[in-house]
């Protein structure tokens, strides 16, 4: 049986995703804080957090950081996905009958 | 001559200081050296508020706490976002995600052994199903075997 080897790229991944973040979130032109507003969090802390590439965005939550973004909700988490779980979407998006 | 005039730092400005830094590592070694974090890295925010990640065992790396400075207030947050405990003083806030980190760590504790009861018991019914057949088969040929002998 063969596994595949996502792990040891998942930090990297990570901070690619956060890249991607970063960059979505200058095209919308808002500000840390202002997405955090949007989000309704507290602190603006956590959008930092992923964005460096340490936490990610929750999976309950990435409807409204789609929509705060301005990506259609459905697209945010199929890119998300392939930065979180790299296998996962090739099974689901790349793989063919 | 010409003076630079410097900005003196205010406490709550700029990225993280040795002492600060001390702390929340000093705060933490338990779970460092228990194997219960696998390590720590910092970073800052846009607006250049520092922050701590406390990091899960590699290969992930994931954060497990975040502790942020902004202003005069530390901000103990998950990975998740979860703001979990705010303070102004740093020991009480290392003190905090201590106490987060060991209740973690119970509840897996937790979780293992309701899984583990779990399994025990579904084995023991089926053996019990095996043995109770066992028996009946027994009590149907044993009389069986002492008619033929």
């Amino acid at each position: 049986m063969q596994f595949a080897r996502a792990a040891p790229e998942a930090k990297e991944l990570r901070r690619r995703a956060g890249a991607w973040l970063k960059e979505l979130r200058g095209r919308a032109g808002l500000s840390q804080i202002q997405l955090a507003e949007r989000l309704g969090l507290k602190y603006y802390t956590f959008v930092s957090q992923v964005e460096n590439g340490f936490g990610r965005v929750p999976t309950e939550s990435m409807e409204a950081w789609a929509r705060a973004l301005g990506v259609k909700p459905a697209v945010f988490a199929r890119r998300l996905l392939s930065f979180y779980e790299p296998e996962l979407h090739r099974l689901l998006f790349e793989v063919k009958e | 001559m010409t003076v630079v005039a410097f900005k003196p730092r205010l406490p709550g400005e700029g990225p993280w200081r040795a002492a600060e830094l001390k702390q929340i590592v000093d705060g933490l070694a338990a779970p460092l050296n228990d194997g219960d974090a696998g390590g720590w890295d910092v970073g800052v925010t846009e607006v250049g508020d520092p922050q701590f990640y406390l990091l899960g065992r590699p290969p992930q790396d994931e954060c497990l706490l975040c502790i942020s400075r902004l202003g005069r207030l530390y901000v103990l947050e998950d990975g998740r976002g979860r703001v979990l405990f705010e303070h102004n003083s740093l020991l009480v806030l290392a003190e905090q995600a201590r106490t987060v980190l060991r209740k973690k760590k119970s509840q897996i504790a937790a979780r293992v052994a309701l899984v583990w009861c779990a399994i025990r018991q579904a084995f023991e019914e089926k053996l019990d199903a095996v043995a109770i057949e066992g028996e009946e088969l027994l009590t149907h040929v044993v009389p069986q075997l002492g008619v033929l002998a």
